[in-house]
C-alpha cells in the first residue's frame, strides 16, 4: 500500500508541474493579481476634485480654501464664479465636492459672528462622500478651533489619537494580505477540482479504477499534494509582500501552520466541486462563481463588521473570514497563538467536517 | 448579408442554449446573487464599534466621557481593562477596534481648568474604517466636557444620495459590471466550443460569410445579456428602492449599446484562442476583473496611481458606470452625458470591426 501511494503521489506531483494553464494561473493569482488589486483597490479618498466657490475673495477666505487643498483628501478642480456654476460642475462630474464661502466671510469672522460655510458633496459614491464629509468637518473644525479655545479658557479634554498597526493609514498592507488569503483559497479549490475533472475528461479514471488502488488512496493522492503545493505557492507572494513594504510582526511558522489548516477547508471544497462536475469548464465556472460570495462575505474587500447582522453571522461559517483575522493578525499586529486560538479552533471546526464530507462524496461519485 | 442565413444560425444557436439549462440558469441567477451580495455586503458604514476602556482615573468625569462615547451611537463598550498589556492584547485579538486610555488625575485637571490628554488607540488594519473611527473619537473627546463654540458654522449638503445609502451607490454601478461578467464569457465559449468540437469546419465550408455567422451567434447572447440588465434594473428599483431620477428609456437604450460592447468582447476573445478553458480565463481576465477593479464601481478612479488611471480610462465599463449613475441618481440626460454615450458607440464599432477582421483571417 505504501508503494502504491508513493507512486500515486509522484504521478500527481508530475502532473501538477506539467499542467501549464493551472501553473500559470496559480502564479498569476499570487503575483500579478495581487499587484493589480493593490494598485486599484482602495477606498481611501485622495485628490478628490473640489470646486471652491469663493464669493468673499479676502485673505481669510483664501486661507480657508487653502486649508482644504493642503490636505491629501482634496485637490483643486478650479474656482467656479458662482454657486450655479459649482452646481453644474457637480452634475457633470467635473467636481465631486464644492466649498461655498459666502460674501462677508472675513468680516463676520473678525466680529466673532461665525459665518456659515457650505459644503456640497456628490453623494453618488456613498463611501467617498462619508469620508469627504468627515475630512471637511475636521478641516473646518481645526480652522476655527484655535481662536475659540483661547476665548473659552476652561478645562477641556484633549484628544491624542494613535492609529496602530498601520500608522500611515494606507490600504496597501490590507489589500496585499487579503489578496494572498484569496489566492490561497482559489488555488486550494481550483487545483484539486481541476485534477479530478481532468482524469474524468481524459478517461484515465477508468485505468485507475482497474488497478488495485483503493478509493481512499486516490483521495489522499488528490488532496495531500495540493496542500503541499498550496503552502509552497505562498512563497512567491512573499516577494510582493516585501516589495510593498508590508511588515511581518508575528511568527511566520505560525502563519504557515494556520494556512495549512485553512487549506484543508479549501481543498475539501475543491474535491466537492471536482466530484460533482463533469467537465473542466463546469468545474471552473462553479469554482469562480461559488467563490465569489465567499470572497465578499469574508471581509476581504470591506470589513465584515460593517455588514448587516444576518450576513455577519453567516460569514462565521466561511473559513476565509477566520483566515483573514489570522493573516492580518500575524503580519500587522504581531499576534500569536495566544490571541489567535479562537480563529485556529474555528478553522479546524470548519475544515474537519468539510473534509470528511468531501471524502464521503468522493467515494460515492463516479470517480471513486 | 442574407437574413435567411442569419436566422438559421440564430435558430441553431438558440437550440444549443435551450439544451444547456445549467448555463442559462447560471447566467440568469448569478446576476441577481451578485446584486444582493453587493447591495448588502459592500458597506463601509461604521456603527457599533467595539470599544475598550483603560480608565486610570475612575472618577465621575472619566465615566461621563465613556458615556458620551456610548451615547454617540457609534460605539459599544466591549471591555474594561486594568493594564496597557491587556489593552494591547484586546486590540490584537480583534476584540476591540478602539481603546480609550484616560489618564490619572483626569477629573482634577479638568477642574483646575487645564487640558487633559485622552488617548484613543485605533486599530488601523482597515484604513477607511480607522479614519472614521479616529474622526468620531477625536470629535467626542474634543467636545468634552462641553462643545467649544465654533468659529465657523458648517452646513454640509450631500446631494443625489443624502442618506448616503450604500445600495444607491452600488446598484447603478452594478448594471455596468454584471454585463462584463457573463455576456463576454458565454459568447467566447459559444464560438470556441465549435472550434474544439470541429464543427467550425462545417461553418467554414458553408456559404455563410463571417459577418452572418457572427451576427447569428451574437443575437441570442445579446438577448440574454439584455434580459440580465432588465432583470437587474428591475430588482434594483423594486427591491433596493433605488430612486430613478432620469429617463428609464435612455438607460435601457444606452444599456443596449453596452450589451453589444460586452458581447463583442466575447467574440473578440473567441477569435484569439481555440480552447474553451483559455477563452474562459481570458474573458475573466480582460473583461470581468478590470471592470470590477478599474471602473470606479467600488474604488474611485481619482485616487489610483496615474498609470492605473490611464488604464482605467481605456475600459468601456467605467463609462457605462458613470452614465448609469448620472441617469439614475443625478437625473442627468444626454446634454450632460453625451461624451460617455458617444464613446460607448465608438467601442462597439471598433470591437466589432476587430472581431470580424480576426475571424476572416481564420477562414483564409
Amino acid at each position: 500500500m505504501g508503494t502504491r501511494l508513493t507512486g500515486l503521489l509522484i504521478k500527481e506531483m508530475l502532473q501538477f508541474l506539467r499542467d501549464r494553464v493551472v501553473l500559470i494561473l496559480i502564479l498569476w493569482l499570487y503575483t500579478v493579481e495581487i499587484v493589480i488589486c493593490t494598485l486599484a483597490v482602495s477606498f481611501e479618498v485622495e485628490n478628490m476634485p473640489l470646486a471652491i466657490a469663493d464669493l468673499d475673495r479676502t485673505p481669510a477666505s483664501r486661507a480657508l480654501g487653502q486649508s482644504f487643498l493642503v490636505t491629501e483628501t482634496f485637490a483643486s478642480a478650479g474656482q467656479p464664479a458662482s454657486v450655479t456654476e459649482a452646481t453644474a460642475w457637480l452634475q457633470t462630474g467635473r467636481a465631486r465636492a464644492a466649498l461655498v464661502i459666502p460674501e462677508g466671510f472675513q468680516r463676520d469672522l473678525a466680529r466673532g459672528e461665525a459665518p456659515a460655510v457650505q459644503i456640497l458633496i456628490d453623494g453618488t459614491d456613498s463611501n467617498i462622500a462619508a469620508q469627504a464629509r468627515g475630512a471637511a468637518l475636521g478641516i473646518l473644525g481645526r480652522f476655527g478651533a484655535a481662536p475659540a479655545l483661547e476665548r473659552n479658557g476652561r478645562g477641556n479634554a484633549q484628544p491624542v489619537v494613535r492609529v496602530w498597526y498601520n500608522p500611515e493609514r494606507t490600504y496597501n498592507s490590507f489589500t496585499v494580505l487579503s489578496m494572498i488569503a484569496l489566492a490561497a483559497l482559489m488555488v486550494g479549490v481550483i487545483y484539486p477540482a481541476a485534477s479530478i475533472v481532468r482524469e474524468k475528461e481524459a478517461g484515465t479514471i477508468e485505468q485507475l479504477r482497474v488497478t488495485p488502488i483503493g478509493t481512499m488512496e486516490l483521495f489522499v493522492a488528490k488532496t495531500v499534494p495540493t496542500l503541499v503545493m498550496g503552502l509552497l505557492s505562498i512563497f512567491p507572494s512573499l516577494l510582493i509582500v516585501w516589495w510593498f513594504g508590508v511588515p511581518l510582526h508575528g511568527s511566520f511558522a505560525l502563519f504557515l501552520a494556520l494556512s495549512a489548516v485553512f487549506l484543508v477547508s479549501a481543498v475539501a471544497i475543491g474535491v466537492l466541486i471536482g466530484s460533482i462536475s463533469r467537465t473542466l469548464q463546469q468545474a471552473l465556472l462553479l469554482s469562480f462563481f461559488g467563490l465569489f460570495p465567499i470572497l465578499f462575505l469574508s471581509g476581504t474587500i470591506t470589513p465584515a463588521e460593517s455588514m448587516p447582522e444576518v450576513l455577519q453571522t453567516l460569514s462565521l461559517v466561511s473559513p476565509l473570514r477566520h483566515y483573514m483575522d489570522v493573516i492580518l493578525g500575524v503580519f500587522l499586529k504581531g499576534a500569536g497563538l495566544h490571541e489567535l486560538w479562537p480563529q485556529a479552533l474555528a478553522l479546524a471546526a470548519i475544515g474537519t467536517p468539510l473534509f470528511l464530507l468531501a471524502a464521503w462524496i468522493f467515494r460515492r461519485s463516479p470517480v471513486g | 448579408m442574407k437574413p435567411s442565413r442569419v436566422t438559421a444560425v440564430i435558430e441553431k444557436e438558440t437550440k444549443e442554449i435551450v439544451r444547456d439549462p445549467v448555463t442559462v440558469g447560471v447566467a440568469l441567477i448569478m446576476p441577481l446573487i451578485m446584486l444582493f451580495l453587493f447591495g448588502y455586503a459592500i458597506s463601509l458604514d461604521v456603527e457599533d464599534i467595539r470599544m475598550g476602556v483603560l480608565d486610570h482615573d475612575r472618577s465621575p468625569a472619566s465615566r461621563q466621557l465613556v458615556d458620551e462615547f456610548v451615547r454617540s451611537g457609534y460605539f459599544r463598550p466591549a471591555g474594561a481593562y486594568g493594564t496597557p498589556q491587556e489593552v494591547e492584547s484586546a486590540l490584537q485579538r480583534n476584540a476591540v477596534k478602539l481603546a480609550l486610555v484616560i489618564p490619572p488625575g483626569f477629573q482634577e485637571a479638568l477642574a483646575r481648568g487645564e487640558t487633559a490628554p485622552v488617548q484613543a488607540l485605533v486599530d488601523g488594519t482597515y484604513s477607511a474604517s480607522a479614519n472614521l473611527v479616529a474622526a468620531y473619537a477625536e470629535t467626542i473627546i474634543a467636545g468634552f466636557p462641553e462643545v467649544v463654540a465654533p468659529a465657523v458654522r458648517v452646513e454640509v449638503r450631500v446631494w443625489y444620495n443624502p442618506s448616503l445609502r450604500s445600495a444607491n451607490f452600488v446598484v447603478p454601478g452594478l448594471f455596468g459590471v454584471i454585463l462584463m461578467a457573463f455576456p463576454p464569457l458565454l459568447t467566447a465559449l459559444a464560438i470556441t466550443r465549435e472550434k474544439e468540437s470541429g464543427s467550425i469546419q462545417q461553418v467554414y465550408a458553408s456559404p455563410l460569410t463571417p459577418a452572418e455567422f457572427l451576427a447569428g451567434k451574437l443575437v441570442p447572447y445579446g438577448l440574454i445579456a439584455f434580459l440580465q440588465i432588465v432583470m437587474v434594473i428591475a430588482a434594483g428599483f423594486l427591491w433596493f428602492a433605488v430612486p430613478m431620477r432620469g429617463s428609464l428609456d435612455l438607460l435601457l437604450a444606452v444599456g443596449l449599446v453596452y450589451v453589444f460592447v460586452t458581447v463583442g468582447i466575447g467574440l473578440l476573445v473567441s477569435t484569439i484562442t481555440n480552447s474553451q478553458v483559455v477563452a474562459m480565463l481570458l474573458a475573466l481576465i480582460v473583461a470581468l476583473m478590470p471592470s470590477m477593479l478599474f471602473s470606479g464601481f467600488l474604488f474611485p478612479i481619482f485616487t489610483m496611481p496615474y498609470v492605473a488611471q490611464l488604464y482605467a480610462r481605456t475600459l468601456p465599463a467605467g463609462y457605462f458606470v458613470d452614465f448609469s449613475r448620472g441617469v439614475v441618481l443625478k437625473g442627468a440626460g444626454l446634454p450632460e452625458l453625451w461624451p460617455a454615450v458617444a464613446l460607448l458607440f465608438a467601442y462597439t464599432i471598433i470591437i466589432f470591426a476587430l472581431a470580424v477582421w480576426r475571424f476572416r483571417k481564420k477562414v483564409a
